[in-house]
This record gives structure tokens, sequence and C-alpha cells, in this order.
């Protein structure tokens, strides 16, 4: 069942994806697509250096795509890129922001599973130190659930 | 490592958005059916073990996600599966002909030739249905797959599913077997023997 936060993006797919986007890049021209692409590629990499550059890029595709199926698609993974490189408390944060919105959404109560299992098992205490991104995404579901 | 377990299996559950495949794979593992089941994101994934013919075999399940925009990565999970289950909403013809693109997908990322393919009817507890049994069956039969109709809000078939797939990986030489393991699947088709008349029908469902 950890396999979501186990299992390793292929060296073929990740260059595949990183050469798409550095081409729209070069044009200033990167679509949301190719952005998701390369950082679901990024986030499920062995390397932290790479899960944290996939995060920077799904917190600004967060911030640039209005779409709200596009943002539970970030906050997923989101979550499942920090909890790659152990930030399980920040994973939780994107977690909980999901399923305020999709409370009884399988798949990521699953990770909440995961996640609070691995902070158990590695002996931390989930303390939160809210990031300016964290906070500012509290006010986006807040819109979205006004929306209701 | 688990002594007991006979292997682990790799199985992919493809198809159109809304055909039922996380439904399937909630009811066959968790024994549950949400009304509600959210569209999954990427790749969802559970783990099983079932019991076959007195071994146990350990199910790892892929569940990939059918929308659109997420297409261009989840073949990248087809890598080394031993069994694809490609599914339908037999209310949906439309699920039902774009079933030829998921066998397409299927021939082009997989990396064992000999990967194990059941083709499941789902929803079958519903009125409106626009594909029949029969056409579900020659399509399986044209292009060589396992076939059942199933819902996964009755439960009817979903077992079955599962099982007869996994049946005929186990069957099929090469597929998933070590050369240590090669002894095993003799001693597996011993036991099974007795009863694979009367397995390949199990429910209903064809080999
Ligand atoms: N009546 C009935 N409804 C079903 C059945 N299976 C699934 N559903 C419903 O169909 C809808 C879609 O089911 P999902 O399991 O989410 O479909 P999916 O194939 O996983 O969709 P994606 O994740 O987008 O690819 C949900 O509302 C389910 O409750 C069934 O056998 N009978
Ligand atoms: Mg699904």
């Amino acid at each position: 069942m950890e396999e979501t936060l186990d299992e390793v993006v292929s060296l073929d797919d990740l260059q595949k994806f990183e050469r798409a986007y550095n081409e729209q890049l070069f044009t200033d021209s990167v679509t949301k697509e190719t952005q998701f692409n390369y950082a679901w590629c990024l986030v499920r990499s062995k390397y932290p250096a790479d899960i944290r550059k996939g995060l920077i890029l799904l917190e600004e595709l967060f911030k640039r795509d209005q779409s709200e199926e596009g943002k539970r698609d970030y906050l997923y993974y989101l979550a499942v890129g920090n909890a790659r490189i152990k930030d399980y408390a920040k994973a939780l944060q994107f977690v909980r922001a999901f399923l305020h919105i999709e409370p009884g959404n399988s798949q990521v109560q699953n990770l909440e599973t995961i996640v609070k299992k691995r902070m158990e098992r590695e002996g931390l205490v989930g303390i939160a130190v809210a990031s300016g991104f964290i906070i500012a995404i509290g006010a986006v579901l807040g819109l979205i659930l006004a929306k209701r | 490592m688990d002594d007991s377990v006979l292997t682990t299996l790799k199985i992919l559950i493809i198809g159109e958005s809304g055909v039922g495949k996380s439904s399937l794979l909630m009811r066959f593992v968790d024994n549950e059916f949400n009304a509600d089941q959210a569209i999954t994101i990427g790749v969802d994934f559970k783990c099983k073990k079932i019991s076959l013919n007195g071994n146990t075999i350990k199910l790892a399940i892929w569940d990939t996600a059918g929308q659109e925009r997420f297409r261009t990565l989840t073949p990248s999970y087809y890598r080394d599966a031993q069994g694809a289950i490609l599914v339908y909403d037999v209310t949906k013809k439309e699920s039902f002909t774009k079933l030829e693109t998921w066998l397409n997908e299927l021939e082009t990322y997989s990396t064992k030739s000999n990967i194990v393919k059941m083709v499941v009817g789902n929803k079958i507890d519903m009125e409106n249905r626009e594909v029949s049994r029969d056409d579900g069956m020659k399509f399986a039969r044209r292009h060589a797959t396992l076939f059942i109709e199933s819902s996964a809000k009755t439960t009817d078939g979903v077992q079955c599913a599962f099982e007869e797939l996994v049946q005929k990986i186990i069957q099929t030489p090469g597929l998933w077997e070590t050369q240590e393991e090669t002894s095993k699947r003799a001693a597996f088709r011993a036991s099974s023997d007795d009863d694979a008349q009367q397995s390949s029908y199990c429910c209903g469902g064809y080999f």
C-alpha cells in the first residue's frame, strides 16, 4: 500500500518530460500540461533535489490554474512530494486541505494513513510549521468552499 | 520476506473515466462501494493477498486514472505488469468502443508480451444497457482475452474477474516465475488440474 510513496520514476520518463518542459521554457510558452507532467515525474524521483523542484512547479501551478480539477491534482502531488522528502507535517496539511473539499476521497484518505504510519515509525510528531504558501491555500480553499 | 507467499503479481486496471475501475478495486479489496467514488488522480495503488488452490498470492494492483489529462504518464505504470483488467461500462457504448484504443496502448507499452488480459463489462445492475453480453464476449474472443460482466455495486462477478485473471497468469509459462519457482508452478498445476474444468467456467467467466 505504501507503493504510492515508494515507486520511482524511470530515467527515460524524467528526461523526456524535462526536455519538453525546457523547450517550452526556452520560448516562454510553458503550458499547464507540460509543467504538470514534468512535476509529476520530479516528485517521484529518488533525489530530494528533484522532488523539491517538482514541489515548486506544483505550487506555481496551484496559483496559476484556477480550475478545480487542476487544484485537486496539484494538492495531491504536493502531499505526495512532501511525504517523500519526509516533510510529513507539511504533507498532512495538504492532505487535510484536500479532505476539507472532498471529505470522502479514499485515495487521499489512504495517503493520510500511510503518512501517519511513517511518522509513527520514524518517531516524529507532526509539528506544523505553516508556510506562507499553505496559508495562501487556506485562502483559496475558502473561496472554493464559499462558491458551493 | 513472507515465505508462504508463492509470488507477487503486478496487475493493472485501465479503461475510460467513470467506467468503475476504482469501484471494482474497492469492492475487491475492501468489500465496499461508494456511489460518489471520486475521480482517480494519476494512479492509485492497493494490495491484496488471495489464496488459490492452497497457494497464497500477493496482488499489487495499480488503478490508473482514465481522465484524458493523465494519459501521457499512466502508461509508465504498465511496465512489468503480468495482468491487465480492461473495463468498460455496459451502459456506455463509447467506453466499449474505446477498448480498442486501450488494447493498443497495452500492446505499445507493456513490457511482457504474454501479459494476460481480462475484459470486464461493468455496471450490469443498471437498466439502460447499451452493450450486450454477446458483443462483449465476441470482442474478447476476437482479441483472445478473458471476459466477464460485473457490478461493483452488487458484487456480481468482481471476485471472479480478479481470480480468473490470476489463475491464467499462474498457468502461463514464463510470465511470473523465476527458475526456482518453475517447480512450484508444476506443483500448482498438479493441484489445479482436478478442478480445471469447473474453474474455467466459474460464475460464467470465459477463457
Ligand atoms: N450502478 C453502478 N454504479 C457504479 C458501478 N461501478 C461504479 N459505479 C459508479 O460509477 C462512478 C464512477 O466510478 P469510478 O470507480 O470512480 O470510475 P473510474 O473508472 O475509476 O474513473 P476514473 O478514476 O476517472 O478513471 C461512481 O459514481 C461509481 O459509484 C456499478 O457496478 N454499478
Ligand atoms: Mg478511478
